[in-house]
């Protein structure tokens, strides 16, 4: 499985997904063109990097500054993805701007709609 | 040439306490742009972070349903909606407004749509925002119409909008949401 690097732009977030530490990081900002067409790899990725990980920890980090409502939309799908998966334990970090309400009450929103992940919110 | 100054047209501008305003063809690319310089902007005029953010993605969900759902498009590019896009402060509190041509059946129904949003409370509009986001895709709607719970959600007063009549196809929309 290869390592999964996307370098960021204004307004589509660096992905960082590594199959060896099983840390798969997403940080920047997300408003892209396309929402549809810039996450379907990284979906995809995700499911290939699924079949393969077993008694394995998967961390997500999400290290967002903004996301639009479209790209909430796919981090839900995201969420849902993960937690279809029985046989290894994920965590996600959601990381926010300690200044910034929003994007802790957008953490919580997802963690309400999550049954079985560990999804921790940190202030940074 | 420019019938009237461009100076009373600039001073009009300011009396209405606009910081932005576009108005014409929208692309990706003055999103990205407009977007950055209008956060920089608030920055340096010492805004918090929580009301910066509010703007900007209001600022965000506005022009890119300008991008995607205007009638009045560039006809060699998909991605390309015509429009306006205005963001200001008045008394302390800022406001963003947007509009685009609209056909008069899809008018009707965002009417209907925007109609029961202002009746709703954070509480519902919450609820439905977890609810729609959940729901598959439908063609019609890239956004399956979130954007504009999450504007109900982010104004501090009733969402604001109107279809004035352009003819007997299309009308104008606009919406205007205030922080």
């Amino acid at each position: 499985m290869q390592r999964l690097i996307v370098e960021k732009t204004k307004s589509s977030p660096a992905i960082d997904f590594n199959p060896d530490t099983n840390i798969l990081k997403v940080a920047g900002e997300s408003y892209p063109e396309n929402c549809t067409r810039f996450y379907l790899p990284i979906f995809e990725w995700i499911v290939e990097y699924l079949k393969g990980a077993s008694d394995v920890e998967i961390i997500l980090i999400f290290d967002l500054v903004y996301f639009n409502s479209s790209s909430s939309k796919v981090l839900l799908d995201i969420f849902d993805l993960l937690e279809e998966q029985e046989s290894y334990k994920i965590i996600v970090n959601w990381i926010h701007d300690i200044e910034d309400g929003a994007m802790q009450e957008y953490g919580e929103e997802f963690k309400e709609d999550i049954k079985y992940i560990e999804f921790n919110i940190i202030a940074k | 040439m420019l019938k009237n100054s461009i100076y009373s047209y600039k001073e009009a501008l300011d009396k209405e306490g606009i910081i932005f305003t576009f108005c014409g063809p929208v692309s990706h690319d003055i999103v990205e742009g407009i977007g950055i310089t209008l956060k920089n902007q608030m920055q340096i005029d010492e805004v918090n972070t929580t009301t910066t953010m509010k703007v900007f993605s209001i600022f965000i969900e506005q022009v890119q349903n300008v991008i995607h759902y205007s009638q009045e498009r560039c006809e060699k590019s998909f991605d390309f909606g015509k429009g306006i896009i205005v963001i200001g402060n008045n008394d302390g509190k800022h406001f963003i407004v947007g509009g685009n041509k609209i056909s008069k059946s899809k008018g009707a129904i965002l009417k209907s749509n925007l109609n029961d949003l202002v009746l709703m409370d954070k509480d519902e509009l919450k609820e439905l925002y977890k609810q729609k986001r959940k729901q598959n895709d439908n063609e019609e709607s890239k956004g399956a119409g979130i954007g504009f719970i999450e504007m109900a959600r982010k104004s501090s007063q009733p969402l604001k909008y109107s279809f004035e009549k352009i003819d007997e196809e299309y009308s104008f929309f606009s919406i205007e949401v205030v922080i």
